[in-house]
């Protein structure tokens, strides 16, 4: 019996040893070529791990504006100019060439190339240069919201993820008779000029008037001219026929899916989607169509949605995909460093750090804010959060510039941060003059790395007699501004490119000002700012305005955040660490496969 | 029984309407859906709460936006689901629609092969009780059942793909790894095998020889690039199953039984060289085709073969054909190996870490297929090892206790021997108590394995779950809860159903 028992175990077992152990007996000679050759090409496909998944043609809805959808639309559609990993403007004479013909008032013709054509074979034309000015001017724009964010009255056209600061100050295009080119006459100057108008990203006008029943170009053309520039306080009546244009704009383009319909995804750049895995891939080949100068020198780029850093770093390392670009943090950059045969690009981003002081409450009084300011330790905070990530990492010292822009050094040596390098605690104590204000402290509790500069502010703080009150919230956001707190510490984006990001933040009244800073000759001269169009002009304004809020004790820069990129050796064409958003994207033609 | 049903029906139908509006509730306070744009300086700021107020209805209260949500979902009932919009003005019902195949995809596997190891494992030690072996699978599992499933994710990647990968780029197996290894095999198959310590050493003995000569064989031959089995090793693991086939089904003194299993492993063998050029052009459903053929095949040669007792030779039978079917199938897959992994996109390191297929990959049946295997093996592997613990102890315990029962004993004092107690008269039993557990776990699968979908990025249920509760997203979170909640709701009833069904002793009254 007791043998039996154990038949059952030891026939099971044997029969599993010999699976096992079926290798070991002759084989005969495998099949080295079989029916199920692969297909693909060779020797070009570069696969892009990316954090988000891709879900719209229309890169430049308020919706659609994501970095995915952006990157997508880099390698896609072509402009003008594009920015580079320096933060400048570069142009592309093969899409179209700009020139400012008058400066006064500033007038901009704008003219495209031959080359400029949809993969469609349809020519980039006026249609497409006037929807561009149409989007990103607002002109039509007669709406007006109401706090919880609905149009209450008038009606809104194209709903645009950036400013129509600028563009809405211009009249009505002039468009050149061969509809090759237009020329844009602003009725203010605006500083922006150069990047506020762009093309890229705008998705082909012929599909959206065709959609709207248009029968021909004249007929978009003649729309666009005879409708009115909208006023929100004197609304006009709906035009059926351009909110029928703008909501396929709107929308019409969202899709996580590859369109049945080859016009929704039109390329006029050097790449074409031509396949899309719903949220798991998106690849791109080179478009046949285009002739321009950023000629596609590989035969595929898969995008892959990978959302966990170190499921990246990992298939990195397993040669999945090529290029990877994970959050930063002391785990990922440690794990890279342990990834042979890969390139690691490693700089600031154009997001920083930095704590604001409300001019209300207990910083009524500059004294106040002034003490407060010293007792911060910058540098205390840099090594105990940057510093592990990259050991070279400065306390950032402007408002304005980042260290990557001109004029950063000349505004840091002029602008008064150096007041703030140390903690000066007795400096403090002397202005505080034995008063121990309270100071309710808001972050973001979900973020260690605000935990971080909370802890460190507030010891440092208590010494010179400030009474610190935790306010860290998840919600932070929601409060921003509501007088719930004295001081804040969160973080803003700079764009990289362009000025009229300036007065958003620290102009009076503006929308991210947060704390009501109201400063009459900065003020002035940001007006000026935004309406100067000589870059080395712009820089002093900006420099001033800096000088402006340091010595206003608005608040104090902390540090800017640390990017990664990492690249497998056999890739070509991403040599330098892109700070702005577009990542490696931002020169994908010249992407290559190393032999 | 009806009335039953309907009363089930019924409640589960409040239970369900209870927990959405819960968890409606609890998303929508867990956080400011436009706290990212408000704290941006984006200049479109206003344009973006306005557009994503309105999408998300926002300008409404929670508790009243939940009947908002409601009114499009009860659409369902009349055949138009509307579910609302991810934040990506995408239908939730499209979101769902694509999630639920990739989570089944992931988990169906997983779940059916956890459950069957499982269950076996459970019954194995229950027989064992207190041996060596006992004791050593109750420390593994409980050893799986507690460690993270991203850090085994995190291990399986850097062994099961990075260094496997790597090692297939020569395919030599080190001398040092093969004693390791064979050392290793030999206490394995030792502490299986049991007995006296003489025929303990005797199996360490060979098992290390064996699983010795058969690394350095393979190290050889580079069997890693090219694997294949080839007719002998068909053949003789036929042969092997067979027998464990006729044992397990009829015991070996039916000689009937066992012929017809053996006559099975032959018409295999016939089949094998037959098929090749068959299965070159064949697909999933003709797979399926010819599985159904060979399996009405053996069920032919059992009942001929028959005897006394039919069903048991036929039994045997068609668990060899399955068996012989399963090893040509592999071995096919086998043969597409090395021009899967030479392919331009896979650049010879076949066993990926992420996602549930190649991009762009193109290929025949037996490519594609191979593609998804190597994709879900290691997700697969981490989740058997985490969710086979639960399996092993409940079917283990439930195993104990039949065995202890009366008519456990009574079987036994009737003269029937061991293999009849254990398989007819204990194992069937044991299984009752499992079923619950089996179907709450079958309609869990749908809910997604979040975890595990982030790491091996897969986008599934549990990846749609994660990315909306991160993003203060209603919609899709609802979609996955409604969902998870209908399935569970269902397959609770279905359990109870089954029990009172498999139990004379539970009986519902109607």
């Amino acid at each position: 019996m007791k043998i039996r028992r154990y038949g059952v175990a030891v026939a099971v077992a044997a029969a599993g040893a010999l699976l096992f152990s079926a290798c070991s007996s002759s084989d005969d000679s495998p099949k080295s070529t079989t029916t199920g050759a692969a297909t693909a090409k060779t020797g070009g496909t570069i696969t892009v791990a990316e954090v988000n998944a891709f879900f719209s043609f229309n890169s430049l809805t308020a919706n659609g504006n994501t970095d995915i959808n952006s990157k997508v639309s880099l390698a896609t559609q072509s402009g003008f100019n594009y920015v580079d990993d320096k933060l400048t403007l570069q142009k592309d004479p093969s899409f179209g060439t700009y020139e400012v013909v008058k400066q006064d008032p500033l007038t901009v013709k704008y003219t495209l190339s031959d080359k400029a054509q949809w993969s469609d074979g349809t020519p980039v034309s006026a249609d497409d240069l006037l929807l561009a000015w149409a989007v990103e001017s607002g002109w039509y724009n007669d709406g007006t919201t109401n706090a919880d964010g609905k149009v209450t009255k008038g009606t809104n056209y194209f709903d645009y993820a950036g400013s129509t600061l600028g563009l809405n100050d211009t009249k009505f295009p002039t468009v050149s008779d061969d509809k090759k080119s237009i020329t844009i006459e602003y009725t203010k100057p605006f500083a922006d000029w150069e990047s506020a108008y762009s093309v890229q990203g705008i998705p082909p006008a012929h599909v959206i008037w065709k959609h709207a029943g248009l029968a021909n170009e004249d007929a978009f053309i003649k729309l666009l001219q005879d409708q009115p520039k909208g006023d929100p306080s004197k609304p006009a009546k709906t035009n059926a026929t351009l909110k029928k244009i703008s909501d396929y704009f709107n929308t019409g383009f969202d899709s996580k899916t590859l369109p049945s319909d080859p016009s929704l995804y039109l390329s006029d750049g050097p790449y074409i989607v031509s396949a899309i895995d719903q949220g798991k891939s998106l690849t791109l080949v080179p478009n046949t169509k285009y002739q321009g100068d950023h000629t596609a020198k590989l035969d595929s780029i898969v995008i892959r949605t990978i959302a966990d850093p170190q499921a990246q770093i990992q298939a990195l390392q397993n040669g999945e995909v090529d290029v990877i670009a994970p959050q930063a943090n002391a785990d990922t950059l440690a794990a890279l460093d342990q990834v042979p045969g890969v390139q690691v690009h490693k700089g600031n981003q154009l997001s920083y750090d930095h704590i604001d002081l409300n001019f209300s409450g207990v910083f009524k009084d500059k004294n106040v804010r002034e003490a407060f300011l010293k007792t911060i330790p910058r540098q205390a905070i840099l090594d105990a959060i940057i510093t592990p990530l990259d050991s070279s990492a400065k306390v950032l010292n402007s408002q304005l510039f980042v260290p990557a822009q001109e004029g950063y050094a000349d505004s840091v040596a002029n602008n008064g941060s150096s007041a703030y390098g140390e903690p000066d605690i007795d400096g403090a104590k002397k202005l505080l003059n034995g008063a121990t204000p309270t100071v309710r402290i808001l972050y973001n509790s979900d973020n260690p790395n605000r935990v971080d500069a909370f802890t460190l502010i507030s010891q440092s703080a208590s010494k010179a007699g400030f009474k610190i009150k935790n306010e860290g919230d998840v919600n932070w956001g929601s409060r921003l501004g509501d007088g719930s707190y004295d001081a804040s510490i969160f973080g803003w984006i700079s764009s990289g490119v362009g000025v009229s990001g300036v007065p958003q933040i620290f102009g009076t009244g503006q929308s991210s000002n947060f704390n009501g800073y109201s400063n009459k000759s900065a003020d002035a001269a940001m007006s000026k700012l935004i309406q100067t169009t000589d870059k080395s002009e712009q820089t002093k304004l900006q420099q001033e305005i800096d000088k402006d809020i340091f010595s206003d004790a608005y608040g104090l820069p902390l540090f800017q955040s640390i990017g990664v990129d990492a690249e497998s050796s056999r890739v070509g064409g991403i040599d330098t660490f892109n700070p702005n958003q577009n990542g490696v994207w931002w020169n994908v033609w010249e992407w290559t496969v190393k032999s | 029984m009806l009335s039953y049903i309907v009363r089930r029906l019924v409640a589960s139908f409040f239970i369900l309407l209870g927990a959405s509006f819960i968890v409606y509730l609890l998303i929508a306070y867990s956080g400011d859906p436009l706290a990212e744009i408000r704290s941006s300086n984006s200049p479109s700021k206003d344009t973006q709460i306005a557009v994503r107020t309105e999408m998300l209805h926002l300008n409404v209260p929670p508790v009243l936006r939940y009947f908002i949500w409601l009114g499009g979902a009860s659409k369902c009932l009349i055949g138009q689901c509307d579910l609302g919009v991810t934040l990506q003005n995408q239908p939730v019902t499209a979101a769902l629609g694509q999630a639920i195949p990739a989570t089944l995809q992931l988990l169906t596997a997983a779940t059916l092969l956890a459950i069957v190891f499982g269950i076996a494992i459970g019954v194995v030690t229950a027989l064992r009780q207190y041996s060596t072996l006992d004791y050593a699978v109750t420390f593994m599992s409980f050893l799986f059942f507690s460690l993270p499933v991203f850090w085994v994710a995190v291990l399986l990647k850097e062994f099961g793909a990075i260094k496997f990968n790597n090692f297939l780029a020569t395919a030599t197996i080190s001398p040092g790894v093969i004693v390791a290894l064979a050392l290793v095999s030999g206490v394995v198959w030792a502490v299986i095998v049991a007995g006296t310590w003489r025929r303990r050493g005797i199996t360490f003995a060979v098992a290390a020889v064996v699983t010795a000569l058969v690394l350095v064989f393979l190290s050889a031959t580079k069997w890693f690039q090219t694997p294949s089995l080839g007719p002998v090793v068909i053949a003789v693991t036929g042969v092997a199953i067979a027998y464990g086939a006729t044992v397990l089904f009829a015991g070996l003194r039916n000689r009937r039984a066992l012929y017809s299993a053996l006559i099975s492993v032959g018409i295999g063998l016939v089949a094998y060289f037959a098929l090749q050029p068959v299965l070159d052009r064949t697909g999933f459903w003709g797979l399926i085709g010819l599985l159904v053929i060979a399996l009405a095949v053996a069920w032919a040669i059992g009942h001929f073969m028959g005897g006394y007792d039919r069903t048991q030779s036929i039994r045997a039978a068609m668990l060899t054909t399955f068996g012989m079917s399963l090893l040509i199938v592999i071995d096919r897959f086998m043969q597409s190996w090395q021009s899967y992994s030479d392919n331009p996109l896979v650049r010879g390191r076949p066993i990926p870490t992420i996602g549930s297929k190649i991009p762009g990959l193109d290929g025949d049946f037996w490519i594609t297929g191979l593609d998804t295997m190597t994709h879900l093996i290691l997700p697969t592997i981490s989740i058997i090892l985490i969710s086979l613990a639960s399996y092993t102890r409940y079917s283990r315990a439930s195993m104990l206790e039949v065995m202890g029962q009366d008519y456990v004993r009574t079987a036994r004092a009737k003269g029937l021997s061991e293999r009849v107690v254990v398989t007819r008269h204990a194992f069937r039993n044991a299984l009752i108590p499992l079923a619950t557990i089996v179907a709450f776990d079958i309609g869990g699968m749908i809910g997604g394995a979040v975890i595990t979908e982030n790491v091996f990025s897969f986008q599934g249920m549990g990846q749609l779950f994660l990315t909306g509760i991160k993003s203060i997203d209603p919609n899709p979170v609802m979609g996955v809860a409604i969902v998870t909640g209908i399935t569970a709701v269902v397959f609770n009833l279905l359990a109870d159903l089954a029990y009172s069904a498999l139990d004379p002793r539970v009986r519902v009254k109607a």
